[in-house]
């Protein structure tokens, strides 16, 4: 009898949590513009459903991609995704390359997926890439969004890249610094900068362009890295400037290490050494640079990233050659294949020793922080 | 003499393997009808692809967990031994590859065996690094690995960044391994993991079953003292199963850097001790140490990894939001389920007292919860997303109340 | 006067045992009234009816005249009887104080712990004791006298007016059991009814006013203690038919293969008192070595050192064959041919996850396994063999070991030894919880072991067993050999005055 009962109990419960499961799935099942493939419960094979979802894949959880999902929606009531059949959402990624792997993986399983945006966590991951070709290979469209993979060696991973150019991003950052540090007769000395990884395509280039324009006379100290956990990148911010006693600026280089490094430097009350830049505008970053704890950020635009992976993917679904051309002009030449979104350089107010005519107003929008609050407010944003 | 009872350690089924396999044949059917791209019957291939790689990865870490459990065990430190000998791997193909290779394609044969054996050998190791802080230091088993936890990942992290630094002259907190034998080691590691998957199942089955170290493995689980004292060297059979359990995740550990190319210490497999540890645990091996089986935790290892694969089936984007929460209901009705028989009989009340009052909304509570987070998705029931939560909430806690007063009448 | 408590008709069956059987007597207030009996005899399971800790059993016991049925030790607490256990019952991580309140917390007005009023009652109640301890001081770092009497102190503050107290003195010093003693004076002084269980003669010929003998779980006689002797007394408690059948069917006993010479084992942490002082013996090949001892007495313990079980800190010498060993774990007294069943099978000697089979091959495995591989059916053929040898009655080799009965998983744990045939058995109290039937099988068992040359030391806590069996008999108290018999000269009589020093006033 116990017997009985106990496979019977389990049997409910793998069935329980099927149908559990079920309910939070099924709401797809209703959801799609042909009311008839939904309910009966049929192979796949001859369902052969449209593929229909966009799906963007975050490097792990920051604030930066709210204001991407943010752009994403924009993106999707601004080119017509409902009337075309198309849904997109977001997957947010947990900061390892595994993970990023896996969600491939299953995407790859799935008949849905009509084109994935993918911010790639390690630029020279092979398994990424290869899950990326795999993709490609079953007609899905892939392209990078924000973190591009290794350009000289897995280029054909994906069709395009939509981001910041994050030498240039990093140079405008440098530019900035310097100038501050000018401004404070700081002639000499070291600085640091923060980054989730140090090995990261977009961390390295904007490293790079951050030590390129910024000027031999300031030496690189360290590049610390905190995999994407916070209290790590508190610890990092801490220990550089404890260790090395020259440092005249501390740089960071992902959204969140804004906040951790102006945390750090009121907390110990050494505010007035450093100059502090930053990349991104977290809602955080944004209220120490109103309090006068970052001098300067460089800020990225998730939003327009998110509102030109939706044109791009649905244009690529739709083979619409026209908006293909419009945002790739060069293609085909060097670096054709690579969409900017602009950057924005941020300053507390207009007495900042940071001006306009140091960048190329091409690349660069300068705002006053004042005049940045109140673009975010158009678009209900609370970061960028 | 032809007793009956001789197919006790042969390979049949017992219930408790049964239900396990029933319920997993269960979810992947009725989710395979429930997902509206049908995608286990579609692309059946590739999802037993994806489940056959998680189950072998997991599943060989659950094995090791098993047998450190059914000695009276516990191991915290698998998915930190999976870190450690990734790295370890990594670093000694580093130091095999040529000067400026930072991709370690130029590692040759040598080096290649080299790496293997360093992150097996890392792997005894730790094992026996845990036997002498619990055998020689009286260290508690939780305590010994959970040092090993929290600590063999950030000795990994310093070793990866000493030696890159070493090597290469700037820091790396990870290693790209683009070796082509472990690229040939990924490209077919559904099958090769599988394989090793099936054949570690087996020679675990046959320590466990057919050896004596496995019956004295039994033994110390089932009573130490009996144990020692009927002569068994309890300490050695703990250093066994410590170093089985540290191996076979140092193994996964090898498998793991090939399949996502990297070795990454910070935050490669963490939290892949308590999967391990659950599945072991689905499969019917008890914490209280001797009791368990190599088919249970496989089955275990298997059922879990198909639950969690059907969420990601079924919510599309994010599903691991959702990993734990499952894994961790699962965990709970599988061991509510062996002693299921033992409520109502014996006048055990489900909710009994204050307490069992307070537990009532303790579940229905989430569970409403959860029910609105359904409804947020079915347009039907637009607009009134919190009304249906609510519904489902408050029946639940009329349902629990019920069942309560129920037992209340009939008991004493 | 009413008595303060009374026992009608009590009865207690546990499977296959019967505990007690129609027990009835009476509880004068104020008395210190002993109970005496042997291991075994119902005691301890009469003190945990009292105590609350058993609920379901025959009869009655009226209270104060009314008739009560606790549910739990606090119905028995609330009702004024508190027991001071044999194992202590304290928290060792909490003070004395906390101990001594623990469940019953004193709250300041806001609900906080009132720490000050707790240890201002509990040093009050300590000096009351004599116990020189600060209330503050953790159980853990308590003495055993010390830890007993801050249980007396938690029972007084309970203002229990009957105190059970049983083996109060077993692994107390004499200074601390003369303290006792007085505190056991002073309570009686306050009203306090006691309870003493003992079977030590001197100390119940001190205290007690009354005196009821127990024996096989019936009251033998309630007698006033000026009408009495500790001669009568110990002629009540063993006065039980002897089992008219001659376990001892021996040959001339063979050479000496064991010897141990002023063997002196210390309780770790205390330099009064040893486990064992100065205990030697020798043991042939072909006899049976009874070791007769109250419980506490150091038979398992001697057991213990010959086989390595406990730690190595014993001095004196113990040869094998002439050659002194000192084996650190009993794999190596395994290896030498030495096997032991050890006494509380429950805990110490059974698999319960395991089957019959498996537990009886664990030790000859290696006979069943080549190359560490174990050959399924020769382990079978091994344990049929040796199930039939020594007639475990068991539905089959793969049933749980707990579906057996008591004899029957007894007699697997001794099949186990046999298959590492080993030269020299030692049994520590086999037949403990087992019945009558399944008793004789175990004797006749050992005695055919012993014709065929096996040396065997028996310790036993019931007489007619050694008497039976035994060859020679020692006796041990507090740790030293107190006598010696041959099969010959032994009577129950001269073993329990022995052994519970009422030959001679210490």
């Amino acid at each position: 009898m116990f017997r009985f009962a106990s496979i019977l109990g389990r049997l409910c419960i793998g069935t329980a949590a099927a149908v559990s499961l079920a309910a939070l799935g099924c709401s797809d099942a209703r959801k799609p513009a042909d009311p008839v493939a939904a309910p009966t419960p049929r192979p796949a094979a001859e369902a052969s459903r449209k593929p229909s979802r966009l799906i963007f894949v975050t490097n792990g959880d920051d604030p930066f991609w709210d204001a991407c999902l943010s752009g994403l929606k924009e993106g999707e009531r601004r080119f017509g995704c409902e009337a075309a059949g198309l849904t997109v959402s977001r997957d947010v990624n947990n900061g390892t390359a595994e993970g990023q792997i896996e969600r491939l993986r299953q995407y790859a399983t799935q008949d849905d997926i009509a084109g994935v945006a993918i911010s790639v966590i390690q630029a020279d991951n092979q398994s990424i890439v290869e899950e990326m070709r795999k993709l490609r290979s079953k007609g899905v469209k892939v392209i990078t969004v924000d973190g591009d993979v290794n350009r000289d060696t897995f280029r054909d991973a994906r069709s395009f890249y939509i981001g910041t150019d994050n030498v240039v991003g990093g140079r405008t950052l440098g530019t900035a610094t310097r100038a501050l540090l000018e401004a404070r007769a700081a002639k000499e000395g070291g600085y640091v900068q923060f980054a989730g990884f140090t090995d990261n395509d977009n961390a390295r280039s904007r490293m790079n362009g951050v030590k390129e324009a910024i000027g031999s006379a300031y030496a690189e100290r360290d590049r610390m890295a905190d995999e994407m956990d916070l209290p790590r990148a508190r610890d990092n911010v801490r220990n550089a400037t404890q260790n090395h006693k020259d440092l005249v600026a501390l740089v960071g280089i992902w959204a969140y290490n804004a906040p951790a490094i102006a945390d750090v430097v009121t907390e110990s009350d050494t505010r007035d050494r450093y100059v502090v830049a930053t990349f991104d505008a977290q809602d955080l970053a944004i209220g120490h640079m109103e309090k006068g704890n970052i001098d300067v950020m460089v800020v990225q635009n998730p939003f327009e990233m998110g509102v030109q992976t939706v044109r791009l993917l649905k244009g690529m679904i739709e083979q619409d050659e026209g908006v293909v051309a419009e945002m790739f002009p060069r293609s085909g030449q060097p670096d054709g294949d690579i969409f900017t979104t602009g950057l924005r350089v941020v300053v507390p107010d207009a007495s900042s020793p940071v001006r306009a005519d140091l960048f190329d107003p091409q690349v660069v929008e300068f705002m006053t922080l004042p005049d940045f609050k109140a673009w975010l407010a158009t678009y209900h944003l609370t970061s960028s | 003499m032809d007793s009956p009872a001789t197919a006790r350690h042969g390979w049949r089924l017992p219930r408790h393997e049964l239900a396990i396999l029933l319920a997993t044949a269960a979810v992947y059917v009725l989710t395979g009808w429930a997902d509206p791209n049908h995608t286990y019957f579609a692309n059946w291939a590739e999802s037993r692809d994806i489940i056959l790689r998680n189950t072998a990865l997991l599943g060989i870490i659950a094995l090791g967990s098993a047998v450190v459990i059914i000695a009276g065990g516990i191991d915290l430190s698998a998915g930190s031994m999976v870190a450690f000998s990734a790295t370890t791997c990594a670093l000694v193909l580093t130091l095999c590859a040529a000067p400026d290779d930072r991709r370690l394609v130029t590692v040759g044969p040598g080096g290649i065996a080299a790496a293997i054996a360093a992150a097996l050998l890392a792997g005894l190791l730790v094992g026996t690094l845990h036997a002498w802080l619990i055998t020689t230091i009286r260290l508690p088993p939780f305590v010994a690995t959970l040092a090993t936890l929290v600590g063999l990942r950030s000795f990994a992290r310093a070793l990866c960044l000493f030696v890159t630094k070493q090597r290469w002259g700037s820091e790396s907190q990870q290693i790209n391994v683009n070796t082509p034998f472990f690229v040939w080691l990924k490209e077919h590691n559904v099958w090769i993991m599988t394989a090793t998957f099936i054949a570690l199942a087996l020679l675990t089955w046959l320590i466990l079953s057919r050896t004596v170290l496995g019956r004295h493995l039994y033994a110390l689980g089932g009573n130490e003292q009996a144990a020692r004292l009927s002569g068994i060297r309890t300490d050695n059979v703990k250093w066994f199963a410590y170093c089985f359990g540290s191996l076979t995740a140092a193994l996964a550990g090898i498998f793991l850097m090939a399949d996502s190319s990297v070795a990454q210490p910070g935050n490669l497999a963490r939290g892949y001790e308590l999967n391990a540890i659950a599945a072991a645990v689905v499969g019917g091996c008890s914490l209280q140490g001797g009791a368990g089986t190599v088919p249970g935790t496989v089955l275990g290892a298997l059922f879990l990894r198909v639950v969690i694969d059907a969420v990601s089936k079924l919510i599309k984007a994010s599903a691991d939001v959702y990993e734990g929460m499952i894994v961790g209901i699962i965990v709970a009705l599988a061991v509510t389920c062996t002693q299921f028989g033992r409520f109502g009989q014996g006048g055990r009340s489900l909710f009994p007292g204050i307490r069992g009052l307070a537990a009532i909304p303790a579940i229905a509570i989430p569970l409403g919860l959860l029910a609105t987070m359904a409804a947020a998705n079915v347009d039907l029931l637009a607009g009134r997303t919190a009304l249906f939560g609510g519904v489902v909430g408050a029946g639940v806690l009329v349902a629990l109340a019920a069942v309560r007063h129920l037992q209340g009448r009939r008991g004493p | 006067m009413t008595p303060i408590v009374s026992f009608r008709g009590v009865g207690k069956r546990f499977p296959g045992v019967t505990a007690l059987d129609d027990v009835s007597f009476d509880l004068a207030p104020g008395d210190c009234h002993a109970i005496c009996g042997e291991n075994g005899a119902g005691k301890s399971t009469l003190m945990k009816l009292l105590s609350g800790v058993i609920t379901d059993y025959e009869g009655q016991i009226l209270v104060r005249g009314v008739p009560a049925r606790f549910r739990d030790t606090r119905d028995a607490e609330a009702a004024g009887i508190a027991i001071i256990h044999q194992e202590l019952n304290l928290v060792d991580q909490l003070s004395a104080t906390a101990n001594i309140f623990l469940g019953r917390e004193r709250r300041t007005a806001r609900g906080f712990l009132d720490d000050e009023s707790m240890e201002r009652e509990a040093a009050r109640l300590l000096r009351e004791l004599e116990c020189p301890i600060d209330p503050r001081t953790s159980a853990g770092a308590l003495r055993v006298g010390d830890r007993q009497l801050l249980e007396i102190a938690k029972a007084l503050s309970l203002r229990s007016d009957v105190l059970i107290m049983d083996e109060p003195t077993s692994a107390l010093t004499e200074g601390e059991v003369a303290r006792l003693e007085r505190v056991i004076a002073r309570l009686r002084g306050r009203g306090v009814t006691i309870l003493y269980i003992s079977h030590k003669m001197n100390e119940v010929f001190q205290l007690a006013d009354r005196i009821t003998v127990l024996r096989d779980g019936r009251v033998v006689t309630t007698v006033e203690r000026p009408a009495t002797s500790p001669r009568e007394i110990t002629a009540w408690m063993v006065g039980r038919e002897i089992a008219d059948h001659d376990f001892r069917s021996r040959g001339p006993r063979g050479p000496k293969v064991l010897e141990v010479r002023r063997l002196t084992l210390p309780r770790p942490g205390r330099t009064q008192l040893n486990h064992l002082t100065d205990v030697s013996l020798e043991l042939h090949a072909g006899e049976v070595l009874g070791i007769a001892g109250l419980m506490g007495a150091g038979r398992t313990e001697l057991l213990e050192a010959i086989f390595g079980a406990a730690e190595p800190i014993w001095t004196g010498d113990i040869l094998l064959d002439g050659s002194p060993v000192r084996f650190a774990h009993p794999a190596e007294a395994v290896a030498a041919g030495i096997a032991m069943v050890t006494e509380d099978r429950k805990r110490l000697g059974l698999f319960p996850d395991l089957d019959v089979a498996a537990n009886v091959s664990l030790c000859g495995l290696h006979a069943a396994a080549r190359g560490g591989l174990l050959s399924r059916s020769r382990e079978d053929h091994l344990v049929e063999g040796m199930i039939r040898d020594i007639g475990v009655k068991t539905p089959g080799p793969h049933a749980a070991i707990t579906s057996l009965s008591g004899g029957n998983q007894q007699k697997c744990i001794l099949g186990r030894w046999l298959l590492t045939k080993p030269r020299i058995l030692l049994l520590d109290d086999p037949t403990r919880g087992i019945d009558v039937g399944a008793k004789a099988e175990l004797y006749q068992l050992i005695d055919r072991l012993c014709q065929d040359g096996l040396a065997v030391i028996l310790t036993s806590s019931e007489l007619p067993e050694l008497l039976v069996l035994a060859d020679r008999i020692l006796v041990l108290a507090e740790g030293r050999i107190t006598a010696r018999f041959t099969h010959g000269e032994a009577t129950e009589q001269k073993i329990v005055e022995a052994a519970t020093g009422s030959q001679a006033p210490r």
